[in-house]
């Protein structure tokens, strides 16, 4: 019973580590309707920076949050305007290899200027550990958990009760007419691109005191990212939330069970079954045919 | 809607000079040549090892191509059918068996794989099949890391060192230059063959337009397959090879994303689709990286990698069709055949005038019973017990206001929706009533129809578009291009041949959509709305041109808008509204129908008209 206590929460911490990289994800398919597979690689990239400035400027690597978020906002609008946007009415896998290319480039660019070496940005105490019934939790994992859900609730209300979240939902379900009522939809994608990034930032600011960071970091991240965003049904944050949690439950559990080595098989396992038999997503709804038509 | 260009599909002896250039003897023979003299007269080992290399990729590009290219299934993981050929080598290698038998076990293993992997996921498009595809590399991934027992797990496989062709380790590189280079022919002859055949036509046409391909009778699920099977084996080969150059493989480099997407880069930078654009591609791409890593040394580490990425980048914002458009650009196409056809097009009216019309054969016997067909979509009724027959030579018209429910029964008789109740019943050569359900089977089974929203395949030309349907019946290319000359001169179109479909205005359109499937010479012929948006000088000519299709015998169902078109040419009409059938008869009885009238115009319209 402690055990499964245990593995139970261990995957509730995990899920919401997972759902905090892959709100960002969904929001930019769900507005730009362009996969980021670059994704993993703004996070690497957040984690780089979080590492440099912290022990640079010898801060709380919390604090870096006012460096890093604006800057891979601005670094999100700037491959919008330049790399996605131009591609806009291309084919589907122009626009995959535009964000394929960009996370090869970028995942290769840190590997000439940092190496394979891995960084560990200082704990700062944030990996004490907390008894919490049976389970132990780091207390950098619980910080993790609460800005998770602070994350949704704040890009659902942002998105339903703001005027520009109005435009933006406006532009997912139907660019043209959004187009029509005087929406700056080129405005809105960059805008939306830059929020997901930024999301993506805040994330890799609060991993950082967590896991070590290189080059190739990006990538065993982005992975789940992808199945935990088509389990929730593209474009829905709500969707990627629960199933980031159902993701970080099955890593954990299959982690315990089937061995670390073997848990990816179960996790893409489940990520293909999805694909095959239910591409919408596990709480798609007819949402995604409005994209379609 | 996908929007490939010129360089996609007009690889073809009839495309624009440079291309016709390229894909010259003397040009491809120089370069072919080139990768197997050079190595040989400079002499270095390191120089070897590049041509290798660009032989190893330019095959591996190209199978993926046959996939990728043709069929337009995006696979970024492309390295489980060469990780699974470099396994297979090693271990058969280790038992004792050449990698020339080990190559052909890999390839079959591989293409039953890919089938596997394919079938499941061929409802897949775009972002989503390339998720899947990297996704199944993971798998494979980790079950090579973890199936120790079989793969050596991390550590790999290796296999001894004996020297010899039968095991293909040498400690010279020549030799293995020479079998590589003979594979890599060996790819490049296959995906050649293929582009030209039947098969390579199906493929364009079902990644253009699945649901019109399907009307073609083109068995879009089967054709993505082989494909899928063709592209795994020969990459499986290749990997056998290179599994002996390397002589010692692991689950790190077996299966790789990188090495995937590598693969896709050259394909991409050649021009995805064309049948020697990988090659180039390669040419281009490997020496550069390979290269600047032997100056810049080992300090370079991820070097190549970001040139990659950056060239991958660089590529998809300002010539995403790859190096074989881009000579094509600056070169003026080929005129002559254009004036001829113009020529042609002078003598087509003359053509229709002159041509002694057949006298027309009496209406004859049931050849299509619709019976109670019943259709919901949610709560909405929009097909409400709809029962017709239709006869052997007549043209039967539908007529009903905008969404009446029209195109609903159609996609019913044409394979495209089942009905909730109700049967659609052909009769067929063999003059039994048969019920197909797909469209596949109804095209087969005599039934053709065009879309009221055109749907050409719109990389293909207008020649390729109407062979697609030819096709069907005959399975040679000569043939069917013949076929598809003679219709397209039938129907006007003999002056856009070589145009790619995009290219075409509507009328165009919509006589392509006839004439491609008149290609397939079917007995019933559905027409939807052919006529809209055509002008009045086009639309004498369409009606003639009908007459002459049924007077040949052929039964005809039109949806029609043209009130002038559905008063000359029915036999009978039907009025559709709300789903139900509201009234049919004589063109002229059926007009005059009150509720037909306020079917269409209202109710007071009709206490006018009465008053």
């Amino acid at each position: 019973m402690d055990l499964l206590f245990s593995l139970l929460i261990n995957g509730l911490m995990l899920g919401s580590l997972y759902a905090m990289i892959s709100v960002g994800l969904t929001l930019i398919f769900g507005i730009t309707k362009v996969i980021n597979f670059a994704h993993g690689e703004f996070m690497m990239i957040g984690m780089m920076l979080t590492y440099i400035i912290t022990t640079y400027l010898g801060i709380h690597p919390y604090l870096t949050l006012v460096f890093v978020v604006p800057l891979l906002f601005l670094l999100g609008i700037v491959v919008q305007k330049y790399l996605i946007e131009p591609l806009k009415d291309s084919d589907e896998h122009i626009q995959i290899f535009a964000t394929v290319g960009l996370s090869i480039a970028m995942i290769n660019l840190v590997l000439m200027l940092a190496g394979s070496n891995n960084f560990n940005t200082p704990a700062s105490g944030l990996r004490e550990t907390l008894g919490l019934g049976a389970a132990t939790v780091l207390t950098g994992q619980i910080v993790i958990m609460l800005c998770s859900i602070c994350m949704v609730v704040g890009l659902h209300l942002f998105l339903s009760k703001t005027q520009m979240g109005r435009a933006i939902r406006a532009t997912a379900q139907n660019r043209n007419a959004a187009q029509l009522m005087g929406i700056n939809v080129s405005r809105i994608n960059m805008v939306t691109f830059g929020i997901g990034i930024a999301c993506v930032g805040i994330a890799a600011v609060l991993l950082s005191p967590l896991y070590p960071v290189n080059a190739q970091t990006g990538q065993s991240f982005v992975l789940i990212a992808f199945v935990i965003v088509v389990m929730g049904g593209l474009g829905s944050i709500a969707g990627a939330f629960y199933a980031a949690l159902i993701i970080g439950l099955v890593d954990a559990f299959a982690g315990f069970y089937l061995g670390s080595s073997l848990k990816d098989v179960a996790v893409f396992g489940i990520f293909l079954l999805v694909l095959i038999f239910r591409p919408s997503g596990l709480f798609g709804k007819a949402r995604k045919l409005a994209h379609v038509s | 809607m996908n929007n490939k260009t010129a360089a996609l599909t007009s690889v073809r002896d009839s495309g624009g000079v440079m291309q016709r250039l390229l894909n010259n003897k003397l040009l491809l023979f120089i370069t072919l040549a080139s990768l197997m003299v050079i190595p040989i007269m400079v002499g270095d080992d390191y120089v070897y090892h590049i041509f290798i290399t660009i032989c190893l990729f330019a095959g591996l590009s190209t199978a993926w191509n046959i996939v990728g290219g043709y069929a337009g299934q995006l696979s970024l993981g492309h390295a489980i059918y060469y990780g699974i050929g470099a396994y297979t080598g090693m271990l058969m290698l280790n038992a004792g068996v050449s990698p020339w038998i080990s190559m052909f076990v890999g390839a079959v293993l591989a293409a039953g794989v890919a089938v596997a992997i394919s079938y499941p996921c061929f409802k897949l498009h775009g972002p989503f099949y390339a998720l899947a595809s990297i996704a199944f590399l993971e798998v494979f991934h980790v079950i090579s890391l973890n199936w120790v027992g079989l793969t050596g797990g991390a550590n790999g496989v290796m296999v001894p060192l004996e020297l010899g062709w039968s095991t293909m380790i040498f400690s010279e590189r020549l030799p293995s230059l020479v079998i590589v280079f003979g594979l890599m022919l060996f790819v490049l002859a296959v995906s050649w063959v293929i582009r030209r055949s039947k098969l390579g036509f199906q493929l364009v046409a079902t990644r253009e337009r699945e649901s019109a391909a399907r009307g073609a009778a083109i068995r879009t699920v089967h054709v993505r397959l082989y494909a899928a099977a063709i592209s795994a084996g020969l990459t499986a080969m290749l990997g056998t090879f290179h599994g002996s150059y390397l002589t010692y493989i692991e689950p790190e480099s077996a299966f790789n994303l990188t090495f995937s997407i590598q693969i896709v880069l050259f394909a991409l930078v050649g021009g995805l689709g064309t049948v020697f654009g990988p090659l180039y591609g390669t040419i281009l791409l490997v020496p550069i990286t390979e290269l600047a890593r032997g100056w810049l040394g080992s300090s370079a580490i991820g070097l190549h990698g970001f040139v990659y990425g950056v060239v991958l980048v660089l590529v998809v914002l300002f010539m995403p069709d790859g190096i074989m458009s881009i000579f094509q650009r600056y070169l003026p196409s080929s005129k002559g055949r254009r004036v001829a056809a113009r020529d042609e097009r002078s003598t087509h009216h003359a053509h229709l005038n002159d041509v002694k019309k057949p006298e027309r054969p009496p209406v004859g016997e049931v050849v299509l019973k619709v019976k109670h067909l019943d259709k919901h979509f949610g709560g909405l009724h929009v097909t409400n017990d709809v029962s017709f027959d239709l006869h052997k030579g007549e043209v039967l018209g539908i007529i009903g206001p905008n969404g009446a429910g029209k195109t609903t029964v159609f996609n019913m008789i044409s394979g495209f929706l089942s009905a909730d109740s109700g049967s659609v019943e052909v009769l067929d050569e063999n003059g039994h009533f048969i019920s197909p359900k797909t469209p596949g089977a109804f095209a087969r089974s005599g039934v053709g129809r065009t879309f009221q929203i055109v749907q050409p395949f719109a990389a293909m030309t207008v020649e390729e578009n109407i062979m697609v349907g030819a096709f069907y019946r005959f399975s040679s290319v000569e043939e069917s291009r013949k076929v598809a000359r003679e219709i397209a001169h039938e129907l006007g179109l003999s002056r856009f041949l070589d145009e790619e479909a995009r290219n075409l205005p509507i009328g165009g359109l919509k006589r392509l959509e006839v004439a491609r499937v008149m290609a397939m010479r079917p007995r019933i012929l559905l027409l939807d709305e052919v006529m809209a948006g055509i002008n009045p000088a086009d639309l004498r000519e369409a009606i003639e041109l009908i007459k002459v299709i049924r007077d040949s015998g052929i039964s005809i169902i039109a949806i029609e808008h043209v009130m002038q078109a559905v008063m000359e040419l029915s036999d009978r009409v039907i009025v559709i509204s709300s789903g139900e059938i509201l009234a049919q008869g004589e063109p002229e009885e059926v007009v005059k129908n009150e509720a037909v009238i306020e079917a269409y115009l209202g109710k007071e319209v009709t206490d006018a008209s009465t008053e």
